[in-house]
């Protein structure tokens, strides 16, 4: 079993690249899933993640003029072909020093030490490469957005981002609810749904600033915790729903509580920072934009395998295409769902 | 008198300036920096070689910068690995900067933004070593 190091990196990235190329006859499962600008082939074995490509994305409407392809195959040693994966060698790991110098090379990557599991990207060839233990040696977020490093790599190639914030619009226009895990963004995101708002994504939404600030979407899972299910009354709206997640949370799809289909995009008109205040009635007061940042980047920059400088000045660039405001939050999603609608609707006019 | 000059400490050390406050990241560790004002000026006059001594009696605001409240500035930006001694020849305060430092209504102050533990929670992509780094610097 080799041990990989820094040294080695960019070798090992390109045999796992031609590895998983070259078994391409052997993967028992084709997917195909047409996302803005970008149509996603992927090559894999049958099981959960075969499952998660039939859900888990909010396919683009058909505009293939507008496409590029993108091949990405999902390996592990039962497939004909396919290395067993190596595990990292001696000396330090660090995730930064671990990208700069796959970048160095050409090449996107991430490391999963836990499982063995490595991503590797090439950005030029739109090929990828993610390479496991076994069929179901994956992280466990990978089943909610699955391959979502790789949408990372393919969009920032192209000058967009995928960004680590929630959406809440009507009539084509609407908010980025920026915040960390905690900050109130997920139930105000579901609270919107469920009171006739419309949305492109609760967690990782696509954004391009090329005319305007465009939201697209990609994923379909929503996610709350315990005590926001219930508030939500959730419950009783779903038809059913799974045990909680790894991170005991209740995850459905947004189809279940949308009340139409998602849009193809929103025009986005504000940066939001949701603050859980538990006040009667909501308000959405101005703030910095150095508050802002501080609230929209971390995350989706740290969650984000690689290119951190590159997401560091996009979302400096977003943060100053926007007004930014602090939500603070009622406790009626009713009221909440209002108070957004009013905004967006004043800001549209 | 032997002037002091500092400059950004690695190229790892990436910033923007918000309506002249400066949010400052640490790439090798995903660290944030929030700037007041005074700060943001004051941080963009250091990192871009102007001499400690210039600074000191250079009006923020009411008040007058004082050398004790900028030692404990610059001792902080070194703590947090933003600013590192320099050899280069110090740099002028120029007049926009001084005139933007007179401007400013807030105290000298940086913030340190480590949404560390909210991040785990939202999602755990690596073990995390805080001391070490983040994500995770770990040993084979």
């Amino acid at each position: 079993m080799p041990l990989i190091t820094l040294q080695t990196l960019p070798d090992y990235a390109r045999h796992v690249l031609a590895a998983a190329e070259s078994a391409a006859a052997f993967y028992p499962v084709t997917a195909s899933v047409r996302l803005p600008g970008l149509d996603l082939s992927v090559h894999l074995d049958h099981g959960t993640l075969a499952e998660a490509m039939s859900h888990a994305f909010i396919p683009a409407p058909e505009n293939p003029s507008a496409s590029d392809g993108c091949r990405i195959f999902v390996a592990h040693p039962a497939i004909d072909g396919v290395p067993a994966p190596a595990t990292w060698g001696r000396g330090d790991y660090n995730h930064h020093a671990f990208a700069n110098r796959l970048e160095e090379a050409g090449l996107r990557g991430s490391y999963y030490h836990d499982l063995d599991f490595w991503q590797f990207h090439d950005p030029q060839r739109h090929v990828g490469a993610q390479l496991m233990m076994s069929a179901d040696a994956f992280p466990p977020w990978e089943q909610g957005a699955p391959l979502r490093a790789f949408l990372h790599w393919e969009y920032a190639a192209r000058g967009m981002r995928l960004t680590h914030a929630g959406t809440l619009g009507i009539d084509g226009k609407g908010v980025l609810l920026a915040g960390s895990g905690g900050a109130g963004k997920s139930g105000t995101v579901v609270a919107g749904l469920l009171n006739g708002l419309d949305s492109v994504g609760d967690d990782y939404v696509l954004i391009d600033r090329t005319e305007g600030v465009t939201a697209y979407p990609l994923f379909a899972t929503l996610k709350q915790d315990p005590e926001g299910f219930k508030r939500l009354k959730l419950e009783g709206r779903l038809n059913s729903y799974q045990p909680l997640n790894w991170q005991g949370k209740h995850a459905f799809h947004i189809n279940e509580v949308a009340p139409r289909p998602t849009p193809a995009s929103l025009d986005i008109i504000a940066l939001i920072v949701p603050h859980i205040r538990g006040g009667a009635r909501s308000s959405v007061m101005p703030i910095s934009r150095k508050d802002a940042m501080i609230a929209l980047a971390p995350s989706g920059i740290v969650q984000m395998p690689g290119e951190r400088e590159a997401g560091f000045r996009f979302f400096s660039e977003l943060t100053r295409d926007l007004p930014c405001y602090r939500l603070s939050l009622g406790t009626e999603p009713r009221e909440i769902a209002g108070t957004i609608a009013d905004f967006v609707l004043r800001g549209a006019a | 008198m032997q002037q002091r000059v500092y400059g950004v400490a690695s190229k790892d050390i990436v910033f923007e300036s918000f309506d002249g406050e400066a949010v400052v990241l640490d790439l090798s560790n995903g660290k944030y920096f929030g700037f007041s004002d005074s700060g943001s000026r004051v941080w963009q006059a250091l990192s871009s070689g102007v001499a400690t001594e210039a600074l000191v009696g250079v009006a923020a605001g009411a008040a007058k910068i004082s050398l004790a409240d900028l030692e404990s500035f610059i001792a902080r930006l070194l703590d947090f690995g933003l600013l590192a001694p320099a050899e280069t020849p110090a740099q002028p305060l120029s007049g926009e900067l001084s005139s933007a430092l007179a401007a400013s209504n807030e105290p000298l102050k940086v913030d340190v933004h480590d949404d560390l533990a909210d991040l785990i929670i939202v999602d755990p992509i690596h073990e995390v070593e805080e001391p070490l780094g983040w994500p995770a610097v770990k040993q084979a």
